[in-house]
């Protein structure tokens, strides 16, 4: 079992100039929870995840990790010292709709780097612990392949390894299976729910509305920077009351309906 | 007449020659490469007025020819008290030039990489030094080698500008070779061989380090 971390969002706005993409979010992620981020496109999903570790700077209101405030020293205050910061995202993993692997590295080589340069274990180590993140993903067979020679199903299991190797507390995917083909999607999921099944806590931004009906203990459904609503799985996806969220339902079962 | 002898006997002294002009563009690149670095880590630096140092090293070195710039050089370099040989002045003015050129096509080689790459590195807590050594640096290098060997062949070709400094490389050595022996065709077809090769080499060289850093 891992240990866990829970996420506390309180009232966090952010604004693209003039436009406002999160309008007063409130969420609560539980340790060892699955949490489900889900909603049209350009409703905010990708930038509520990425304040959650701080990639996207929000304006105001309180990201929490385990009670410690993340991107500012107090609520409304001053930036937290970038050092400060990137302690924090040790333990946020994170995995990418586009894979973001680094092409010039071999799959080894893409989750031994963080092991070296951020938590600075010799490389022997960081070799060993990197062949056991990539078992632990069904690749200890492509331990030496550059990214250009992996499937899109591989390449993402290769990013999810390089986030469970730092031994993170806490995931978060953007659309990991957006870009793949069909036939490799379930790989992927597989992979997500073990991951699940160990006690992770994750927030998953995902079209994936098997998953999220199976896996996840909680789903949010967002629309237009809005958090709409926050409940089980069934209750949003099986009996939704608000209208917003029956209209994405119905176009989402249209669109995959043949 | 074409004479077939006095063509092949031009090679021995353009070839010697052809030491200049491999020297200039040789030195003049490496100089260009580590300007070049310095004024593209200044462009884009978070200083403003390091921002605009570089913008302004870059326009004005794109927007003035080399023979003009070779030129002003030499005159103005005894004028500040600086006595060096024509050679060096022709290198360091053709390696400031080429620094500018060199500068942008790493701005440009850097700025191809997607954004999801750092991202990726700060998103584990990578620290900004190792995420420009370890991700970004190594990619964008390998990124731009073709247009860096472009640049070196250019160099080659604009390296035949310094003979207004008096330096005898290929491009002078031929005109002085083409008035003693009154065969201009010759001779000049000769050096233009001596440029093609040395090119043909270089492009050649561009082909293996594009192929050998392919991933
Ligand atoms: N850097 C930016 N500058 C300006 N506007 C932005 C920026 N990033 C996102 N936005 C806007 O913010 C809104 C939310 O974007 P976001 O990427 O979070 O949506 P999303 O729910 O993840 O959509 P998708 O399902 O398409 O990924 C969109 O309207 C988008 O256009
Ligand atoms: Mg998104």
């Amino acid at each position: 079992m891992v240990q866990a971390s829970s996420v506390e969002i309180r009232k966090v706005n952010k604004f693209y100039g003039p436009f406002q993409a999160l309008k007063d979010i409130d969420l609560s992620v539980p340790p060892g929870k699955v949490t489900c981020l889900i909603g049209p496109s350009g409703s905010g999903k990708s930038t509520l995840l990425r304040c959650i570790n701080f990639l996207e700077e929000y304006d105001s209101g309180e990201v929490r990790i385990d009670d410690q405030l993340i991107g500012y020293e107090v609520p409304g205050g001053r930036k937290m010292p970038a050092r400060k910061l990137r302690e924090m995202r040790r333990s946020i993993g994170m995995v990418f709709q586009q894979f973001n692997l680094w092409p010039h590295m071999t799959a080894q080589e893409n989750v031994a780097e963080g092991l070296i340069r951020v938590r600075g274990l010799p490389r022997a180590e960081a070799a060993d612990r990197a062949v056991e993140a990539l078992r632990k993903v069904g690749l200890g067979d492509k331990m030496a392949n550059h990214p250009a020679r992996l499937s899109g199903g591989q390449q993402q299991r290769v990013a999810i390894a390089r986030a469970i190797a730092m031994e993170p507390q806490l995931m978060l995917f953007d659309e990991p299976t957006s870009a793949l083909d069909p036939e490799l999607v379930g790989e992927v999921l597989n992979v997500m729910k073990t991951l699940a099944g160990e006690g992770m806590t994750m927030v998953v931004v995902t079209h994936e509305m098997g998953f999220a009906a199976h896996v996840a203990d909680q789903v949010a459904f967002m629309e237009a920077g809005e958090l709409v609503a926050v409940d089980a799985p069934a209750r949003i996806l099986h009996q939704p009351e608000d209208p917003r969220i029956q209209g994405f339902l119905r176009t989402y079962h249209e669109r995959n309906a043949f | 007449m074409f004479s077939i002898e006095t063509f092949f006997d031009s090679f021995g002294p353009l070839f010697w020659a052809a030491r200049y002009t491999l020297l200039v563009s040789g030195l003049g690149i490496a100089l260009g490469l580590v300007i070049g670095a310095l004024i593209c880590a200044a462009g884009l630096s978070r200083w403003t007025a390091a921002q605009r140092f570089a913008a302004i090293w870059v326009s004005f070195l794109r927007g003035v020819p080399l023979l003009v710039q070779l030129l002003l050089m030499y005159y103005l370099l005894p004028v500040i008290g600086i006595n060096v040989p024509a050679i060096a002045a022709a290198v360091i003015t053709v390696g400031i030039c080429a620094s500018a050129y060199i500068s942008e096509i790493w701005r440009g080689a850097i700025g191809a990489l997607p954004k999801g790459q750092s991202e990726a590195a700060i998103a584990i807590g990578m620290d900004p030094r190792n995420v420009w050594t370890r991700i970004i640096l190594p990619q964008a290098v390998v990124l731009s080698l073709p247009a860096l060997v472009n640049e070196l062949i250019l160099l080659v070709k604009a390296s035949s500008l310094v003979s207004v400094v008096g330096i005898l490389e290929v491009t002078r050595a031929s005109q002085a070779h083409a008035a003693t022996t009154f065969r201009p065709l010759e001779v000049y077809l000769a050096a233009a061989c001596i440029y093609l090769l040395i090119n043909l080499c270089l492009a050649g060289l561009g082909r293996y380090l594009e192929h050998r850093t392919a991933v």
